[in-house]
């Protein structure tokens, strides 16, 4: 534990230091350095206790009226732990390549850099906090250094918006959350997560169904599931590549770890919110798959496959409660492995997916797709690293997402208990699953494809070099991180093993054992099958690479005997999607602005597409609404008037006394 | 005896997707009234390409090349997990249909990129149009297999698709399924009515129009993989009749597995000669009629139909 307060004092000094050298370098560095000592410090508990070691417990006494803080390091929490500090401090280097031009600049990089070391400190608190005030504590530090960080380019207007938006977002979420607390605390007297979980798994009923659902809209939106996904997009596009890396891989799964919590605590949860979770999860993979298609903002696309990635690991948790209510240790494992699975390899291929559009936007200074093609030519390691996420997150063996993605499908197929139609629902979960897997991989092809393949569509941008190497080594680590945990899984399975036991609490050893064993066999057998395919794909190519072969002829791209080709006339993302996305132009809001040729000699024609937000739309269209009546309505009322004033605040009154009363002897 | 078997299956491997393409092109020419080529035409194709050397597009990148590797290589290994002579397949494990269509995932994503790689307005077309359809055709092979899962108890994909005959409702299952099957074949394939692989409009095309900038050694492989895809379905559907346990009585099951492959694929001729290519605009429905139908088969598996 001391090492833990070590580290949190580690990375305040470091943010208060990165504020006081003249130069931007130096302020820099100490961000990095005490980052890194933070890093050590951490593993040097967390590992252990990944690894099978108890429990680390801690206290520490606080003012009037929070009392005595309790802080406690379980597997669950170490897992989360083990890897969001050192993603951190790969974003922060990141951030060194990233920011280059202003280092020598006037704007003071050291508030960025302590930030970054705030954003480590919240994970601290979060992932260890047993206090509900320190939980709470850490969830609103997150929120608050992912808005500063966000608004970087806060000249722009676009960007104040995205963050505003954002803000306004995490704090609705901070309501339910709070709300949540206060009905827990209300039956509990009591601030401790511990006491909370002895409420909840012994006092099941309505007001425990509120809290989950309460629960679950929060960590839906800190998390981006669909429909609570309005903010993502935009605060994501608006965001410095590195940021937005972070908050999609590390930062938000915050959401996740809170719902795993609190499944922990539940003990049992009933059956009812299995099939919630799973039915909600799939909706937002799906919707989120499907708005991947539209974008043409590599960064909005991006951010909309978060959504996709926590769905699916949603249905995996999902699948895991089922386990737990059905009191079947193996789909247990198989659910919530396979959830946590996805979480890790989801943070390690969408941060190194973020770096590349940030190398991209780098070079080209703009990650609209329609206007980028050819980059394979001049930033090869870039490509080659979006390519390996890409493939990644499709779930495209043999990297790490197909190793996550079979173990959830391992549990939707591998129930042998529950009805026949039980089964078959999960079947036809599975199935939707795959229509996701697809629709992914169409969006990643094209994204690919558009972005890096063909010749460049626009002579007016630069032509473009690799980035330097503070951005490729980041780039570099999460790449190797996608390959071996594709390769070889079961490393992956060392870091999940100890929080599925903690899942499966008061299950014996022998039990536990045999819980996990088909998790590990699946795992070392998808772990030799990518192998085996990644070397049959691999050796003979390289050995061909190795032969000097003859030189090729070259000739131009086979355009149906049209003699004068264009990069112009390439297909582009609009004109991929449009095939599969106007299927869905009532889930998907398309937006077409066109201006046909007219006339004999027609001069101009344009057409442009894009996918905006249905969510956000129909939001801001029922809050302007909303706007409207009430101005509507105070025109009409006499707000000076004493008498309907006091009517009104009597009315209210009594409304207020009313449900106090009612709700106090109806509910339990 | 599981040795002898995964030797034949992989001598099916090497020789069904030259013949079943032959048979597929000879029933084509039987219906217009000419003689047509000779069933080992294609193998005589694939070696004239074999011989030459490949042209490169000027904006091509070095995935051009390795792509169709990549893409022979996953069809490789998807078809040797796939069942064709009955309940047996080389390489089985549990669940490992889910490996099966993710490895032809990325097969089809290679040869997309190829696609897009030499920045061609036409392949592009193609290549929207192979995902999209894809996505279509995707949920159809787990519903399929998943309703088989469900009515056998078992998880591996020989096992649910070669034991399917001894569950209760095979007699009710097994006529969507094989429909389901069918279409699947023919969108995967890149048979009619889905595409048509011996138009000569490249705005028509779906698979062909994908490999039109290969040439060479890549496009024998292009070729090749796609024939071996065709086999694999063609071989899942034999698998799915087979009454024959390949263990006890091989060559009696290596008979009717071969004979039904030739079967389907002079089935897939027919409907190819017999029915216009549909509108394009129309195709999304045709593939979604496969999952239509693979559930069907689940909702008689759910209500226990021939259960006694």
């Amino acid at each position: 534990m001391n090492q833990l307060i070590a580290a949190v004092l580690v990375l305040m000094v470091g943010a208060g230091l990165c504020f006081l050298p003249t130069r931007n370098s130096v302020r820099v560095a100490f961000g990095l350095v005490s980052q890194g000592l933070a890093t050590l410090l951490t593993w040097s508990v967390v590992v252990p206790v990944l690894l099978g070691a108890p429990a680390v417990t801690g206290t520490m006494p606080w003012a009037y009226p929070i009392g005595e803080l309790h802080f406690r390091l379980d597997a669950l929490g170490a897992f989360f732990l083990s890897w969001s500090l050192p993603m951190t401090l790969l974003g922060s280097v990141y951030a060194v390549g990233y920011l280059q031009r202003y280092m020598a600049g006037p704007r003071h990089l050291g508030v960025h850099f302590a930030l970054l070391n705030m954003v480590s400190l919240s994970f601290l608190l979060v992932y260890t906090g047993e206090h509900a005030i320190t939980f709470l504590f850490g969830w609103e530090v997150a929120a608050l250094a992912a808005w500063l960080l966000v608004i970087w380019d806060y000249g722009s207007q676009k960007v104040r918006f995205a963050g505003f938006n954002y803000l306004v977002s995490t704090h609705i979420g901070l309501i339910f959350l709070v709300a949540a607390v206060m009905i827990l605390y209300t039956r509990t007297q009591s601030w401790f997560l511990d006491d909370f979980g002895v409420w909840l798994e012994h006092d099941p009923g309505v007001l425990r169904n509120t809290v989950f659902l309460l629960l679950v809209t929060s960590f839906g939106l800190k998390s981006a599931f669909f429909p609570f996904h309005s903010w993502l997009p935009r605060a994501h596009a608006a965001a410095p590549a590195h940021v937005s890396a972070l908050m999609s891989g590390v930062i938000h799964k915050a959401g996740l770890y809170a719902l795993l919590r609190f499944i922990l605590l539940a003990g049992k949860p009933d059956e009812w919110m299995a099939w919630f979770l799973i039915a909600f999860s799939l909706l937002s993979a799906l919707i989120g798959g499907l708005y991947t298609v539209g974008q043409r903002d590599l960064k909005r696309l991006l951010g909309y496959s978060s959504t996709e990635n926590v769905g699916i690991a949603g249905v995996g948790f999902g699948v895991g409660c089922l386990g737990l209510s059905w009191q079947q240790p193996a789909l247990v494992a198989l659910g919530f492995g396979g959830g946590l699975l996805h979480v890790l390899n989801h943070a390690f291929f969408k941060c190194q997916l973020f770096y590349a559009a940030g190398c991209v936007y780098q070079v080209k200074h703009l990650v609209d797709m329609e206007h980028l093609g050819g980059l394979v030519k001049v930033m090869p390691v870039t490509a080659l690293c979006f390519l390996l996420g890409g493939l990644a997150i499709s779930g495209l063996p043999p990297l790490n997402g197909f190793a996550s993605e079979f173990l959830i499908y391992s549990g939707l197929f591998g129930s042998s208990a529950g009805s026949v139609w039980a089964k078959l629902a999960l079947a036809a979960g599975a199935a939707l699953l795959a229509f996701v897997g697809a629709v992914s991989a169409l969006s990643i092809t094209r994204a690919f494809g558009v972005v890096f393949l063909g010749a460049a569509r626009d002579d007016s941008l630069p032509a473009g070099h690799e980035v330097n190497r503070w951005m490729l080594f980041p780039m570099a680590v999460h790449a190797l991180g996608t390959v071996v945990l594709g390769l070889a899984p079961v490393l992956g399975f060392a870091m999940v093993a100890g929080p599925i036991a903690l899942l499966l609490h008061g299950s014996a050893d022998a039990e536990l054992a045999s819980s996990l064993q088909p998790v590990l066999a699946s795992l070392a057998r998808i772990g030799a099958y990518s192998c085996a395919l990644s070397l049959a794909i691999g050796v003979p190519l390289w050995l061909r690479a190795r032969r000097r072969a003859p030189a090729v002829r070259r000739d131009l791209t086979w355009g149906c005997g049209y003699v004068l080709p264009s990069a112009r006339m390439q297909y582009t993302g609009a004109s991929f999607a449009i095939d599969f996305t106007q299927r869905f132009s009532n889930i998907l809001a398309l937006v077409m602005r066109r201006q046909v040729p007219m006339g004999y000699f027609p001069v101009t024609s344009q057409l442009e597409a894009d996918c905006v937000d249905a969510v956000e739309r129909r939001l801001y269209a029922v809050i302007g609404q909303g706007d409207a009546t009430a101005s509507d309505l105070s025109k009409k009322l006499q707000e000076d008037n004493p008498r309907l004033a006091f009517a009104m605040g009597l009315a209210v009154l009594a409304l207020i006394s009313a449900m106090v009363f009612l709700l106090e002897g109806a509910l339990p | 005896m599981r040795a002898t078997l995964a030797l034949l299956h992989l001598l099916l491997l090497l020789c069904m997707p030259v013949v079943l393409v032959g048979v597929v092109n000879r029933t084509k020419s039987w219906w217009v009234g000419r003689r047509g080529p000779g069933l080992m035409q294609s193998y005589w194709d694939l070696r004239r390409l074999l011989g030459k050397r490949a042209v490169l597009s000027t904006t091509a990148s070095a995935l051009f090349r390795a792509g169709p590797y990549g893409v022979l290589v996953c069809h490789f290994f998807a078809a040797s997990m796939v069942p064709m002579i009955g309940q047996f397949a080389p390489l089985q494990f549990s669940l490992d249909f889910v490996a099966v269509a993710y490895t032809l995932g990325l097969a089809r994503v290679l040869l997309m990129l190829c696609a897009l790689d030499v920045g061609s307005s036409f392949e592009g077309m193609g290549a929207a149009r192979a995902a999209s359809l894809s996505g279509f055709a995707e949920p159809a092979l787990f519903l399929v297999v998943g309703s088989a899962a469900a009515a056998t108890g078992l998880h591996s994909f020989a096992d649910v698709i070669g034991s399917l005959q001894h569950s209760a409702s095979y007699g009710w299952i097994v006529v969507p399924l094989v429909l389901a099957l069918g279409i699947l074949l023919q969108t995967e394939a890149a048979r009619g009515p889905v595409d048509d692989p011996l138009t000569h409009l490249e705005l028509t095309m779906i698979h062909e129009v994908m490999v039109l900038d290969h040439s060479g050694p890549e496009l024998a492989a292009m070729q090749y993989a796609a024939a071996l895809k065709m086999t694999l379905y063609t071989g899942l559907i034999a698998a799915l009749l087979n009454p024959f346990d390949p263990l006890s009585a091989p060559w009696a099951a290596l008979a009717f597995g071969v004979a039904a492959m030739l079967l389907v694929a002079l089935a897939v001729g027919c409907v190819e000669s017999l029915s216009a290519r549909l509108p394009l605009r129309w195709v999304p429905a045709y593939v979604l009629l496969a999952s239509a139908l693979a559930l069907l088969a689940m909702a008689m598996v759910g209500l226990g139909l021939g259960r006694p």
